[in-house]
């Protein structure tokens, strides 16, 4: 059991952030990775670069409509905007949930083959206590497998389901919602049925160690991987996408957990929103809100439109808006598409942030 | 289920469905001659072939009695004996009445060394070429059944008698499946002890788990499959009191935590509750469930048939056409609990501890 003190507050938060037709903004990009992005732009990536950026999203008005929560970056949990408004006062009139990510990066799993675990059990107690009185009320870990040949392996499957557990576990502790991501690369040829495979063993054996370490699982979210082909495997319809994705969620996530927030893994806005739409629309009974947790899929027209420029806030707030409205209608199966957002895709290879 | 042929899941898929129709519950009729004969001998009527055979017909034909079931749990002695009524065999029978006829195979209890006195239950040798007969009389779906028992003080259960008997369930599941049988597995833990409910909710979420992820990771096809559990209660002997609701919502707790929506549902086990405590609970569960998407039902043998078998003291011979009207009126309780409709009288589904107990407590 998790601490009574936090049970009913994350209890709370995990429902508030699970809302119906709301769904999470990522904008929790590293230092080095946000510079990927401004690199694209053509921006120099600069503390007040960074805080500009941020302050862009943070400040869209109505976005509380269709995001109910944010992942940020340590860095951007302290900032404010030009005229010293702190973001998180703003977020918190906005009713919009503070999240950070608390996870240090992957390292080599020695004598795999290119496996990893999740570094940043450290401290983690104390930076979680921290990040509360700054009002985050929910925290993110992200946790990578690959499928290949005969990957992933049995022992990156414990060590990061562990991992996760063991981050879960301190968080609601410290009084933060732990969004649980176990993330399954999409890299590689494969069909899509091996993606079912892989995604039902990574999800049942995160439970089974969530369970183990005595997570209230009510006061947690689920952030995984969509169920499709790999980036270079034979292309099925977003409709299949749905039902495998839901089919895998079905056998392996408990009803008590409040909400799945999918992540985008380098699929292009529109297919991001497509597919959210299919897993939403598939006809079979489902107890958790199904919902967006999407970086790149919400932010990469957002960035073009912006290019760093001040003039180009609002216009770059109204494409924010559009994409979030878009996965709001997607995450209740009423999306229809306008042709016009992005369908570049955004597959980093091994991607790594 | 990745190495089942297509036509094969959707008939496992198909056949889950319909044991799992709601409002309707399995009626459990799979004790061996042994047990059986000794209820009969118990209310003073002699045990025979022809006896278990005629009052299983009653079982299974007592008018209005298909109303509520959705399936039949026989012995394999039963599966090859045949109605008076027309002489088709029972299995056929069961079908022609909308019942979706099942086995129970021969399994024998084991007490692990060094556990206690804890168990598993043996029975996977052979299994395969058993079923495979079975499915050729018409069997549609198979039982299982693992029992455990809660001593906190020993320990038990056990993380290894957890995972024996967890790992042999998913296994006979698994074989079901490979030669065309629905598997019911049924984790059953005891009523027995003093344990509260909040232990008996962290005992049931640990096995639970425990069997779901072992069905996943033996490749048994979940949505082929389903539950057969102990309704979640404090220990017989607990000196806490718990209100009905209480210990409806610890059920529903437990199955939110663990029970995977693609399973279709779960047929609740009696253990020696009363019919009317079973009834109850399994009623307010429906009733408070929400929009948790499995059927919740019974599979029930002692809490049906023991009344019926009291009939028959006194008379020599069963009394079929009591015992028949008995168990109609019992059915449609049962019924009424699998629609959340049945309305407990008194204390009925409540723990309330013995007076004794209560007073040492207090």
């Amino acid at each position: 059991m998790a601490a009574t003190d936090f049970r009913q507050e994350l209890i709370s938060t995990a429902n508030a952030v699970a809302s119906p037709g709301k769904g999470i903004l990522a904008a929790d990009e590293s230092t080095g990775t946000i510079g990927k992005r401004f690199d694209g732009i053509n921006v120099e990536n600069i503390e007040e670069n960074r805080r500009a950026y941020r302050e862009l999203l943070v400040t869209t008005e109505g976005l509380e409509k269709y995001i109910s929560g944010i992942i940020l970056f340590e860095e951007t949990l302290y900032q404010k905007t030009a005229d010293g408004t702190p973001f998180v006062d703003i977020l918190k009139k906005k009713g919009i949930a503070i999240g950070i990510k608390v996870d240090l990066g992957v390292r080599p799993l020695r004598a795999t083959d290119g496996e990893t675990y999740t570094q940043g059990w450290d401290n983690l107690a104390d930076r979680c206590k921290k990040y509360y009185e700054q009002g985050a009320r929910f925290a993110k870990w992200r946790a990578v497998l690959k499928i290949g040949e005969a990957l992933p392996s049995e022992l990156a499957i414990e060590e990061n389901a562990r991992g996760l557990a063991m981050y879960g576990m301190i968080c609601q502790e410290n009084g933060l919602v732990p969004i649980i991501e176990p993330e399954v690369l999409s890299d590689g040829s494969h069909g899509i049925e091996k993606c079912v495979q892989v995604t039902q063993k990574v999800i049942a054996a995160t439970y089974k160690a969530l369970h183990r370490y005595n997570l209230l699982l009510e006061g947690t979210l689920l952030k995984p991987n969509m169920v499709t082909p790999g980036q270079s495997g034979p292309k099925v319809t977003h409709e299949e996408i749905g039902m495998a994705t839901l089919t895998v969620l079905r056998r392996t996530v408990p009803g008590a957990v409040p909400g799945i927030t999918f992540l985008s893994g380098g699929q292009s806005e529109e297919d991001a929103t497509r597919n959210l739409n299919a897993i939403n629309a598939a006809p079979m009974a489902r107890p958790w809100n199904v919902s967006f947790s999407y970086g790149r899929a919400l932010q990469h027209s957002v960035l073009r439109a912006w290019l760093g420029k001040k003039e180009n806030v609002a216009a770059a707030q109204e494409v924010l808006m559009k994409r979030a409205k878009a996965n709001s209608e997607a995450s209740q199966g009423k999306y229809v598409s306008d042709g016009k957002a992005s369908g570049e895709s955004l597959f980093v290879s091994n991607y790594s942030y | 289920g990745a190495h089942l042929s297509a036509a094969r899941k959707a008939e496992l898929e198909r056949v889950a469905s319909l044991i799992a129709t709601p409002g309707k519950g399995i009626t459990a009729c799979d004790e061996g001659p042994g047990t059986i004969g000794a209820r009969l001998e118990n209310v003073g009527v002699a045990n025979s072939e022809e006896r278990r055979r005629a009052y299983r017909q009653m079982l299974f034909e007592a008018p209005g009695a298909a109303e509520h079931l959705s399936a039949a749990i026989l012995d394999p002695e039963t599966l090859l004996q045949r109605s008076s009524t027309d002489g088709a065999l029972f299995p056929h029978k069961l079908q022609q009445l909308g019942v979706v006829p099942g086995v129970k195979p021969h399994l024998k209890v084991y007490a692990l060394p060094g556990q206690g006195g804890a168990t598993v239950m043996q029975g996977l040798d052979s299994l395969a070429a058993r079923c495979e007969e079975y499915a050729a009389q018409g069997a549609q779906f198979a039982k299982w059944r693992s029992p455990l028992e809660i001593d906190v003080a020993q320990g038990q259960p056990s993380d290894l008698v957890i995972r024996a008997n967890m790992h042999d369930l998913a296994r006979y599941a698994l074989i079901c499946q490979d030669v065309g049988l629905v598997p019911i597995v049924e984790p059953d833990i005891s009523l027995k002890g003093c344990h509260d409910l909040e232990t008996a909710v962290a005992v049931n979420v640990k096995v639970q788990a425990e069997l779901y992820k072992s069905m996943l990771d033996h490749g048994v096809y979940m949505e082929g499959s389903l539950l057969k559990p102990n309704i979640v209660n404090p220990g017989r002997d607990c000196a806490e009191a718990y209100s009905l609701r209480e210990i409806a919502e610890a059920n529903l707790a437990v199955l939110r935590r663990c029970f995977p929506i693609a399973m279709k549902g779960a047929n609740f086990l009696s253990g020696g509750q009363s019919l009317g405590d079973a009834a109850a609970r399994l009623s307010e569960m429906n009733k408070l469930k929400g929009d948790s998407p499995w059927n919740l039902s019974f599979s029930w043998s002692a809490a049906l048939q023991m009344p019926l078998f009291d009939l028959c003291r006194g008379h020599g011979e069963l009394q079929l056409e009591a015992m028949s009207e008995l168990y109609l009126a019992e059915l449609e309780i049962a019924g009424a609990a699998a629609r959340g409709e049945y309305e407990a009288q008194g204390d009925e589904g409540a723990h309330l501890p013995a007076p004794s107990l209560a007073a040492a407590a207090a």
